[in-house]
């Protein structure tokens, strides 16, 4: 039963990452990656993590993806939709993205660790959001500030980027 | 099940990262490089599943912040090419070749 769920969620997934790199349209593109990012987030419930797999959704396939889709909105359609979907050297990409794959299934096929706390110490009182809340403000207190401050810098630079600069223009 | 596990999310990062390299549109590009942060955050929880830690899906919080930063500021840099030229084709913006 889990094989079968196992299978199901990995095929939504990288079929998904497949038809967002393949898609003619950015539209469906975009579709496809919400699909991926749905795969993936039920892979995270079957790994015992559903606050992370909450998250994903949330920020992932809701957040993300809907500031991608708006940005699409405020463009003209005939730009997004080019006539050559890859670049002219799209084979060496391919190539190096082969060798990059076979550098990685390697390592995956010789990785060995000590499974045997295998889907343990995950939760407090059957609660696995109280232990992510729990290491998060206890161990992980100051890069958690970090991240607040390097969200609040990308903010700015956004808005920084993206004003209108019309006395430039001029 | 741990290998095929870490070979999904290999899958993930290897296809973001041929994403990347090959497609022309800068938004589709900035697609697969989420689908890249999404690999690489997926072997962490994989990681924290099997070593028993829970510190891996605090990880994968900050990679999750830090892919929404890296997206606002992508997007911001998409719209600025588009009001320059109005195109988003990542081989009209060769200004440093030249």
């Amino acid at each position: 039963m889990v094989a079968i769920m196992f299978f199901i969620l990995s095929l939504i997934t990288i079929g998904g990452a497949l038809g967002t790199v393949i898609a003619r349209n950015a539209y469906s593109s975009a579709l496809w990656m919400i699909t991926s990012f749905l795969g993936v987030s039920g892979l995270f419930v079957m790994l015992n993590a559903p606050f992370i797999a909450m998250l994903q959704i949330i920020v992932y396939a809701g957040a993300i993806a809907v500031l991608i889709l708006f940005v699409m909105m405020l463009m003209d359609r005939r730009v997004l939709e080019n006539k050559d979907r890859f670049n002219p050297q799209y084979l060496w990409g391919a190539i190096f993205g082969a060798g990059l794959l076979a550098d990685l299934l390697a390592l995956a096929l010789k990785f060995k660790i000590d499974i045997s706390q295998a889907g343990k110490n995950l939760t407090i009182n059957g609660s696995n959001t109280k232990m992510v809340g729990d290491v998060l403000f206890k161990h992980y207190l100051f890069p958690f500030e970090m991240v607040a401050i390097v969200l609040l810098v990308a903010l700015v630079g956004a808005i920084v980027l993206s004003k209108d600069d019309e006395k430039e223009a001029r | 099940m741990l290998v095929e596990y870490m070979i999904v999310s290999f899958l993930l990062f290897a296809i973001g990262a041929v994403g990347v390299m090959i497609r022309r549109n800068f938004l589709i590009m900035l697609m697969s490089l989420e689908l890249m942060l999404n690999g690489a955050g997926m072997i962490l929880i994989v990681m924290s599943y099997y070593l028993g830690n829970v510190s891996g899906q605090v990880m994968f919080i900050f990679v999750a912040a830090v892919a929404a930063s890296e997206t606002a500021v992508g997007l911001a840099i998409a719209i600025m090419m588009y009001k320059r030229k109005g195109s988003i084709d990542i081989n009209d913006f060769s200004v440093l070749k030249k």
